[in-house]
C-alpha cells in the first residue's frame, strides 16, 4: 500500500466516526513529515454549525496546539507549508479557501464534490493565481498542489451509507437529505452518486 | 440607532443579481448552424437532433423557429448543432447529422452546408462564394442553412427576453424563488435594514483598527440573532463585553473626524487603516501588528466565521436536545466547542434577549419545534465590507436568506466584485445580495453616536 493511501485510509476512518454520530461523513487528517499531526470529521450536525467540516477541525485543532506551544505567526506559517492534508471528499469553496489562506503545501481528496467542489469542480481555489489587482496592488493569493481521486470509492461508500442510515437534520422522513425547496443531493434525485453534501 | 423617515429615504438598497448586469439588446451570443425544414419532418428531426447534438448549455434555446417569408409563407427552421467549439477551432458539421440531413432530403444542400460551416468557423461571416455578408447575397437567400446567432445565457427579465427572440427564440422562466426585496423595499423595510447596517459599521469602526462586521439578524422579528467583528488579528479585550450592541464598540470622537475613514473608502491614502480588514486581506494574517497580544490570533476567525458560530451557540443554548436543561446544554456547547482556547473565553452572548425568548417558548408549551431553527433558515447577513469567498461559502453552507454589504471588496469579494457566488446555480442553498448605499451624513451620524455611546474603552485606542 503506498504512502498516500496509507494516509487516505486514517482519513476514512475519521469519516467512519463521523458517520457513527450521525454526521455527513468527511474526515481528514493533516500530515508532517510523514506523521499525523492532526485530524478531524465532520461536525456539522452536533455544533449546529454547517461551517465545522473536518477541514476546519483539524485546522483549528493545530493552531490551538502551536499557539500553546509559544509559535509565532511566522513559525506557524511556516509548519502549514510543510504540511499535507488528506481528505475524503474535495474540499469545499469554503475550506479550499481556508486552506489556500492557511498556506497548506499540498491536498489529496477522495471523492469529487460536484455541488460545492472548491478545487475544480465548481471553482479552482488551488490555483495559485497572483493578479495584478485594479487598485494596483499584487493580491498574495496561494496556491496549493492537488490530487483527486485517491480511494474515491471507499469514500463514496460512506456517503452511500449515510444516505441509507438518513440524515438526523432533514425533515425526519428517514431517506433524504434535503430541506424543503432545497434540491435533494442523494439519488434519489437521479443524480450519479457522487457525493455533494457536505453540510 | 434611531432613525427616521429621512435617513430611510435616503438609503439606497441594490440587488446583486446572479450575473453581471447586462443591457437588454447586448446579450452574449453564439453560433448555431440552422437549417430550414419542411414542416412534417420538424417533429422527428428535433428528437433526433436533441439526442445527437444535444445543445449544451442552452437549454433555454428553442430549437425550432418560425418564420414569416415574403408572400406569407411560414417556413420552420430548425437548429443542427452548435457552429463552433468553445476553444474556436474549427468544427465540421458531426457525421450523424450530416447522415440526418441526407436521409431527409435535405441531400442536395450538404455540400453548401458543408462549405458554410467551414467559411464560418473561420470565423468568417460571410458567404463562401461571393464573399458578401451572409445572406445578403444572392447566393445565401435561399441557402437552406445559416449560421445564426443566439443567445448564451437564459433571459432574467422581460425586456432581456423580449429582446432575445428578436434573434432566435428562447423560452424564458422567471425566477421561481421570491426573496423579499428583490423587487424593492418598502419604506419600513428600507429603514429596518439601515439600521442593522449602522449596528454593522458601528462595530467596524469600534476597535483598536478597522476590521470587518457581521450581524446576522432575523427579519420577521428584527432580532439580532448574532455578530461578531474579525478575530483574526484579536479585536481587543473589548470582544468579553457580555451585550452584543456594546460589542467592540469603541472610539474617539476627534479621531474620527481626522480619519472618517469609512466616508473615503477608496481613497488611497487610507488604504493602510484597511489592513486589518480580514475579507479585504485574507492572506494579511501573517504580519505582526505590534499591539496585539501573541496568543489571540486565527487566520480563518473573519468576523462571519464567528458569527456563524456565535448564532450556533445561541441556538445549541435556546434549543438543547432532547430535553436536557438549557444550561446542560450550554456546559456541553462550551466543552466541545471546536474553537480552541484564545476564543473560549468569550461567552458572549448569553443576552437578555435569549432568555426572554426561552421563557416565551417555554410559555408556548415546551421549546416549540416550529420556532426552532434550522441553520440561519431566513436570516439575514449585515457586513461592512463584502465578504471574500470563504465566507460567501460558509453563509450558503449555513443557510442565511438575504445580504447586505455596504462596501465593495475588490480584492477578494465573492459577491460581485471577483466572484460571483450567488450565481453558482449547482450549490443546494442560493441567497440574495444587495448592496446598501449608505449616504455621507448618516455614516457621519453613526460614526459620532458609536464615538458618544462609548466611554469605557477609549483607552484602548493605542493607534
Amino acid at each position: 500500500m503506498s504512502e498516500v493511501d496509507v494516509f487516505m485510509k486514517l482519513a476514512l476512518e475519521q469519516a467512519k466516526l463521523a458517520l457513527d454520530s450521525l454526521e455527513v461523513p468527511v474526515g481528514c487528517v493533516i500530515i508532517e513529515d510523514q506523521k499525523v499531526i492532526s485530524s478531524g470529521r465532520n461536525r456539522t450536525t452536533e455544533t449546529r454549525n454547517a461551517t465545522r467540516h473536518a477541514e476546519m477541525e483539524a485546522i483549528d485543532a493545530l493552531l490551538e496546539q502551536w499557539q500553546k506551544n509559544g509559535s509565532t505567526r511566522e513559525e506557524v506559517a511556516l509548519k502549514f507549508s510543510k504540511c499535507s492534508l488528506y481528505v475524503t471528499c474535495e474540499p469545499c469553496i469554503m475550506c479550499a479557501a481556508a486552506l489556500s489562506i492557511i498556506g497548506i503545501k499540498e491536498v489529496y481528496y477522495g471523492c469529487g464534490n460536484d455541488k460545492f467542489g472548491g478545487c475544480g469542480s465548481i471553482l479552482s481555489l488551488h490555483t495559485d493565481s497572483s493578479e495584478k489587482l485594479a487598485s494596483g496592488g499584487v493580491s498574495r493569493k496561494k496556491g496549493f498542489k492537488c490530487t483527486g481521486g485517491i480511494m474515491a470509492s471507499e469514500a463514496i461508500d460512506l456517503f452511500r451509507s449515510f444516505y441509507e442510515q438518513g440524515n438526523p437534520n432533514g425533515k425526519g422522513d428517514g431517506e433524504h437529505f434535503f430541506r424543503p425547496g432545497e434540491a435533494c443531493s442523494c439519488p434519489c434525485a437521479g443524480q450519479p452518486i457522487l457525493v455533494s453534501i457536505r453540510v | 440607532m434611531d432613525c427616521n423617515g429621512d435617513e430611510s429615504a435616503t438609503v439606497k438598497i441594490i440587488h446583486i443579481p446572479e450575473k453581471p448586469p447586462i443591457l437588454p439588446h447586448c446579450q452574449p451570443t453564439v453560433d448555431v448552424l440552422a437549417s430550414a425544414i419542411e414542416p412534417k419532418h420538424a417533429n422527428v428531426l428535433v428528437r433526433k437532433l436533441n439526442h445527437i447534438a444535444p445543445l449544451e448549455g442552452l437549454r433555454h434555446i428553442k430549437r425550432i423557429r418560425k418564420t414569416c417569408l415574403d408572400g406569407g409563407k411560414n417556413q420552420l427552421f430548425v437548429i443542427l448543432c452548435m457552429g463552433s467549439r468553445n476553444d474556436g477551432e474549427t468544427t465540421y458539421l458531426p457525421e450523424e447529422v450530416l447522415e440526418l440531413v441526407n436521409t431527409y432530403q435535405l441531400s442536395t444542400f450538404t455540400t453548401k452546408v458543408g462549405h458554410l460551416a467551414y467559411v464560418m468557423l473561420k470565423g468568417l461571416k460571410f458567404c463562401f462564394l461571393c464573399f458578401v455578408e451572409m445572406m445578403s447575397c444572392s447566393h445565401c437567400y435561399f441557402t437552406p442553412s445559416h449560421l445564426i446567432q443566439v443567445c448564451k445565457y437564459a433571459a432574467l427579465t422581460k425586456e432581456e427576453w423580449e429582446e432575445q427572440c428578436k434573434l432566435w427564440p428562447t423560452s424564458f422562466h422567471p425566477p421561481t424563488y421570491n426573496i423579499d426585496g428583490i423587487t424593492g423595499f418598502s419604506e419600513e423595510d428600507s429603514s429596518s435594514v439601515l439600521n442593522f447596517m449602522k449596528l454593522a459599521v458601528s462595530m467596524a469602526k469600534s476597535c483598536t483598527s478597522v476590521v470587518n462586521a457581521a450581524v446576522i439578524v432575523d427579519p420577521s422579528s428584527k432580532h439580532v440573532i448574532a455578530s461578531s467583528c474579525d478575530e483574526v488579528q484579536s479585536c481587543n479585550p473589548l470582544t468579553n463585553s457580555t451585550h452584543m450592541e456594546s460589542c467592540c464598540s469603541g472610539a474617539n470622537a476627534n479621531k474620527m473626524e481626522k480619519d472618517p475613514i469609512l466616508l473615503k473608502c477608496s481613497s488611497s491614502e487610507a488604504k493602510q487603516s484597511y489592513d486589518n480588514i480580514s475579507c479585504l486581506r485574507p492572506w494579511g494574517w501573517l504580519e505582526q501588528r505590534l499591539h496585539l497580544r501573541p496568543d489571540s490570533w486565527h487566520p480563518l476567525r473573519h468576523a462571519a466565521i464567528v458569527a456563524i458560530e456565535n448564532s450556533a451557540a445561541r441556538d445549541r443554548r435556546l434549543f438543547p436536545l432532547d430535553g436536557h436543561s438549557a444550561e446542560l446544554a450550554q456546559e456541553d456547547c462550551k466543552v466541545s466547542s471546536p474553537i480552541g482556547s484564545p476564543l473560549k473565553r468569550q461567552k458572549t452572548y448569553t443576552n437578555v434577549k435569549d432568555d426572554d425568548e426561552r421563557m416565551e417558548c417555554h410559555r408556548n408549551g415546551s421549546l416549540c419545534d416550529s420556532t426552532k431553527p434550522y441553520l440561519c433558515t431566513g436570516y439575514d447577513i449585515y457586513f461592512v465590507w463584502e465578504p471574500c469567498i470563504m465566507c460567501a461559502m460558509a453563509i450558503v453552507h449555513q443557510r442565511i436568506k438575504r445580504v447586505f454589504y455596504a462596501f465593495p471588496n475588490p480584492n477578494d469579494g465573492a459577491l460581485g466584485s471577483v466572484h460571483r457566488l450567488q450565481g453558482e446555480r449547482s450549490l443546494n442553498h442560493h441567497y440574495a445580495v444587495f448592496r446598501v448605499l449608505l449616504p455621507e451624513h448618516i455614516l457621519k451620524t453613526v460614526l459620532l453616536t458609536t464615538a458618544t455611546k462609548v466611554d469605557q474603552c477609549t483607552t484602548q485606542i493605542s493607534l
